[in-house]
């Protein structure tokens, strides 16, 4: 039978040709192009916060910069990881070995987590701009990843901080039911409890749940003060929707963990009222609004989310690591950014934190405004308050984080 | 009841959603219209479907036709989505509908109330014309023995695709009343589907009042869920439909067949 | 029939021997990804193609045995082999049990038992996070090792990989061929007769469900262990609808047919993303699907082998 006699044949072959070392990946010659690999969510729930609008902005940057660095051109590739771990990790593999020295983005939390194991193992680069976990440079902090824009933790201790400061003492919590909602609960409760804050109770929701009703009136029973939305999308909505349909927002002040501009775009009229923390805002001051500007050009004349200028401003910082380094090789740019302070209109009082590669910058606690009272399309938000990165990020004495570099 | 297992019967309701939408954008629809306008206009694209593309699959196996409803639903989702975009679409409930209303024991919003009356309404109508109506006889006569039916002179082509259009034109209201409250998204429809699957299967096939009273049922079911133990509340369904296969393998009032 | 089943599994043998060679230098991952999921059609075209039994939750054989083996490797000092083979006996074990309850009903009826068991899995898969790292999923930093053999080589474990996995396909075939697999073909034709002759129809089923269980869990474990990763996806029923696709594309009953779905499907999925209408898989893989149960149902190797049967009796 032809098979039984191939199977001999073909264990033959591969022992010949991994004792050869197997055909070589198609590697960058050292004088090929550089690429950044912007991989994020192209087409799914994420697209509008990040998508092909954070490659853009990458795009940008690398035009700003010049095309080339230390000789060598530039090269962007936009990876649609479709929210999946796995498809993560294997197109950044694949990235690396065909010339990508640094993976940008990663919206997306599991693909985050996914890609910087393998940002580990080939020793290039992960910085993480849309993911949320603030894991990332907790227990699985990583030499070879930085933190860049926003992480629960920070969300927790700038929207829940002020909340608690100015009135909300008690809170009911919608935890979504996995790994990153009961991150934003254990983050919440933390930060608001310094100030007398505490959850009195929480339901336990299961992702993709539309129906809230119940939730809602286990809430209102509770007269707790604050709702807090600990979830995301889809999510985020439903539970929106129905507080508004049972007329909670009368009642209790609504604290949304996590929302972008392009959300507000989307549905402005379930988040108006709601307060949020967010790293960047395009209307913040004169040279937000400037870059704001040259990207809406481009761009159909929408206004950039945050993570979109922070892709930017991460893009930019490295490749101006990598041209005072004179090389791209990631532990040479790694012991130049680590405790490098930098400013840029993206992150105001920045500084790549050598202790666990969490990026500081200031953030900002933020209302989001009906319909009625916006300025001109897209201005949603109001500055309430800026909240310093030390005190918005976790503390190095709380970090989890063994630093092995 | 036409043992065809119709895969694409969330992406229908997705779309009975999405009409609402833009019927309201593009047509200023106003929402009572739309619960109209909207199950027909989706029922004539679900007739659409079974004349061309179902009908040629009838003879054979019936899983066929959930394989084909199935590529379906990746294509119209899809389709949808580079129409709308993955986020969703803003819709609220008209005025008179909002607000609250004080039933003694809790505060309940009105547009809900409103649909709970809607839905028992069309369940209960829905019932009668299946079980009392001589439409309804014709259709029931007609799925269990077609031969004799069409020797009694009666078209069972036209009764089958009239009762496809008619249950793709429920889906698609069930989705008009779902856009006021649920995030408006082409997705919408895959999260639903296999729960609706559970509930006919627990149901039993065949059986309307069966649907009817596993869905409340459920409905229930779950709300208790989410008091107790949150997280299992969507889990639950299956492992009721579980259980129940088990132990009346026809579901709650379906006609034994398909189990040995 | 057998000669053509078997020259086109020594092609497609060859085929994947020449992958990641050049000229068509297939990325490795890429490769070992095609090859496991080829492993897991051919578990559900023994349950579908020769019982008829459509199972819409044999990923949670797919993910069960790929979860178990990557836990055992993240979690345990357990080597390679052993952490594959405990996953694999989760998978059997487990499609025993399901099947005592699933394969007395037919049809929709057991479509939808596999799916609900199938969601309860997932359910606490995603539950017990401490355990399987809930939605983020499983890293594994190694493959662990066997005998020496370098497993953490991409290349070296693909080729590991094809022999593995042809020496399964090639027993799936033998079993196929066996008077069991007569069995199982008198089935499929007609049921009640093979009732009257006095054959224990619900025993043969429920023995080709634990077998398809099993091997399904094997490819799982496989694709765990090559991705270096087990992820919510693997238990996620849209997986159970892919690898249907994949069986059906590639000829049901056939066993060497869904190979080439899975390999069709996979890597139309991978260039299709690589093109401008790369978000619209979806929409490209449903429209071929549809295509194909309306059109040509017998799949791209059952068409073939019409084809070649039709010449042979001219």
């Amino acid at each position: 039978m032809r098979i039984h006699s191939s199977v001999p044949a073909a264990l033959a072959t591969a022992l010949l040709v991994t004792s050869l070392g197997g055909p070589t990946p198609v590697a960058a010659a050292d004088n090929g192009p550089i690429k950044i690999a912007v991989i994020t969510d192209m087409s799914g729930v994420y697209s509008a916060l990040s998508g092909p609008g954070a490659v853009d902005a990458v795009k940008m940057a690398v035009e700003d910069f010049g095309g080339k660095v230390l000789g060598r051109e530039l090269v962007v590739d936009g990876i649609d990881h479709r929210n999946d771990g796995p498809t993560a990790a294997a197109k950044a593999r694949e990235e690396f070995d065909s010339g990508a020295e640094l993976a940008l983005d990663l919206t997306n939390s599991a693909t985050a987590l996914a890609v910087d194991g393998v940002a580990k193992e080939k020793h290039k680069l992960e910085i993480v701009t849309g993911g949320a976990s603030s894991a990332l440079t907790n227990e699985n902090c990583s030499k070879y990843t930085y933190h860049y824009a926003y992480d629960t933790y920070a969300l927790a201790h700038s929207t829940g901080s002020y909340i608690a400061k100015t009135g909300g003492k008690t809170w009911y919590g919608f935890v979504a039911n996995y790994a990153f909602g009961k991150q934003m609960l254990a983050d919440f409760s933390a930060a608001i409890q310094p100030f007398g804050g505490s959850f009195i109770a929480n339901s336990e929701i299961p992702l993709g749940t539309t129906d809230y009703s119940s939730y809602v009136i286990a809430a209102k029973n509770s007269h707790a003060q604050v709702l807090g939305l600990l979830n995301a999308g889809a999510d985020t909505v439903n539970s929106m929707k129905a507080a508004h349909q049972f007329g909670l927002d009368h009642d209790m002040k609504i604290a949304v963990g996590l929302l972008f501009l392009s959300d507000v775009d989307a549905l402005p009229d379930v988040f108006a009222g709601s307060r949020i923390t967010t790293s960047w805002y395009w209307d913040e001051d004169k040279a937000a609004r400037a870059w704001a500007d040259r990207w809406s050009a481009r761009n159909h004349g929408l206004r950039p989310t945050d993570i979109q200028a922070a892709d930017y401003s991460a893009a930019t910082q490295w490749l101006n690591a990598v041209k005072a380094v004179g090389s791209t090789d990631a532990d040479k740019v790694v012991a130049y950014l680590d405790g490098r302070k930098f400013n840029d209109f993206y992150a105001h009082h920045g500084e790549w934190r050598a202790r666990d590669h969490r990026v500081l910058h200031d953030m900002y606690v933020v209302d989001v405004l009906p319909k009625g009272e916006v300025k001109e399309p897209h201005a949603w938000f109001k500055i309430l308050q800026t909240i310093p990165g030390e005190e918005a990020f976790r503390p190095v004495s709380q970090s989890k984080c063994v630093k092995d570099w | 009841m036409l043992r065809v297992v119709n895969f694409a019967h969330g992406t229908m309701y997705m779309l009975g959603a999405f009409a609402t939408y833009y019927g309201a954008q593009e047509l200023h629809l106003p929402f009572y219209a739309a619960l109209i306008v909207a199950p027909v206009v989706v029922g004539a694209f679900g007739i659409l479907l079974e004349t061309t593309l179902l009908r040629r699959l009838y003879g054979l196996d019936p899983l066929y036709n959930l394989l084909l409803t199935f590529a379906l639903t990746l294509v119209i989702e899809d389709l949808m989505r580079i129409l709308a975009g993955p986020l969703g679409s803003p819709y609220s409930a008209p005025d008179a509908l909002s607000g609250i209303v004080n039933l003694g024991f809790t505060l309940y919003p009105l547009y809900k109330l409103f649909v709970i009356i809607v839905a028992l309404l069309v369940c209960a109508g829905t019932w009668w014309i299946v079980e009392r109506s001589p439409v309804g006889a014709r259709i029931r006569a007609a799925t269990e023995n077609p031969v004799l039916v069409r020797a009694l002179g009666i078209d069972t082509r036209r009764l089958v695709t009239l009762t496809f259009g008619c249950g793709v034109a429920l889906a698609a209201l069930a989705g008009v009343l779902a856009a006021p409250t649920t995030n408006v998204q082409p997705s919408m429809g895959d999260s639903i589907i296999i729960y609706t699957f559970a509930i006919v299967v627990i149901g039993g096939l065949g059986s309307v009042l069966g649907s009817i009273v596993a869905g409340f049922a459920l409905g229930v079911l779950q709300a208790l869920g989410s008091v107790f133990y949150a997280p299992i509340s969507t889990t639950l369904i299956f492992i009721v439909m579980v259980i129940v296969i088990v132990l009346r393998p026809a579901g709650l009032f379906g006609r034994a067949e398909g189990s040995r | 029939m057998k000669r053509p089943l078997l020259l086109i599994g020594a092609a497609l043998l060859l085929l994947a021997i020449v992958l990641p060679l050049p000229p068509i230098r297939v990325y490795p991952v890429v490769a070992i990804d095609l090859v496991c999921f080829g492993l897991f059609a051919v578990s559900l075209d023994l349950l579908f193609g020769f019982v008829g039994l459509l199972s819409f939750g044999q990923a949670m054989f797919w993910g069960g045995g790929g979860y178990v083996t990557a836990i055992l490797l993240a979690r345990t000092q357990l080597d390679a082999v052993p952490a594959l083979c405990i996953g694999v006996a989760y998978a059997l074990v487990l499609a025993f049990v399901v099947g005592l309850i699933s394969v007395r009903r037919s049809g929709i009826y057991f479509a939808m038992v596999t799916l609900g068991i199938a969601m309860i899995q997932y359910f606490c898969v995603f539950q017990m996070t401490d355990v399987t790292g809930g939605e983020n999923g499983l890293s594994l930093s190694s493959r662990g090792h066997y005998f020496g053999l370098p497993l953490e080589n991409d290349v070296a474990f693909y080729y590991i990989l094809v022999a593995v996995v042809a020496i399964s396909v090639w027993l799936t075939l033998r079993l196929v061929a066996s008077p069991f697999g007569m069995v199982l073909r008198g089935m499929r034709e007609n049921e009640q007769r093979m009732v009257a002759l006095g054959y224990r129809v619900n025993r043969y089923k429920l023995a080709v469900f634990t077998i398809a269980g099993g091997l399904a869990g094997f490819a799982g474990a496989l694709y765990a262990l090559g991705n270096r990763l087990a992820g919510l996806d693997m238990v996620d029923w849209h997986t159970s609808g892919a690898v249907v696709m994949m069986t059906v594309l590639g000829g049901i009953g056939t066993i060497v047919g869904p190979i080439v779905g899975a390999g069709l499907f996979e890597s139309l999925d991978y260039f299709v993303s690589k093109t401008p209408i790369g978000d619209k898989t979806n929409l490209v893989m449903g429209t071929i699907f549809a295509l194909c149960v309306l059109l040509f149902r017998r799949g791209i190797v059952g068409e073939l082998l019409a084809k070649l049967g039709r010449r042979a009796e001219t």
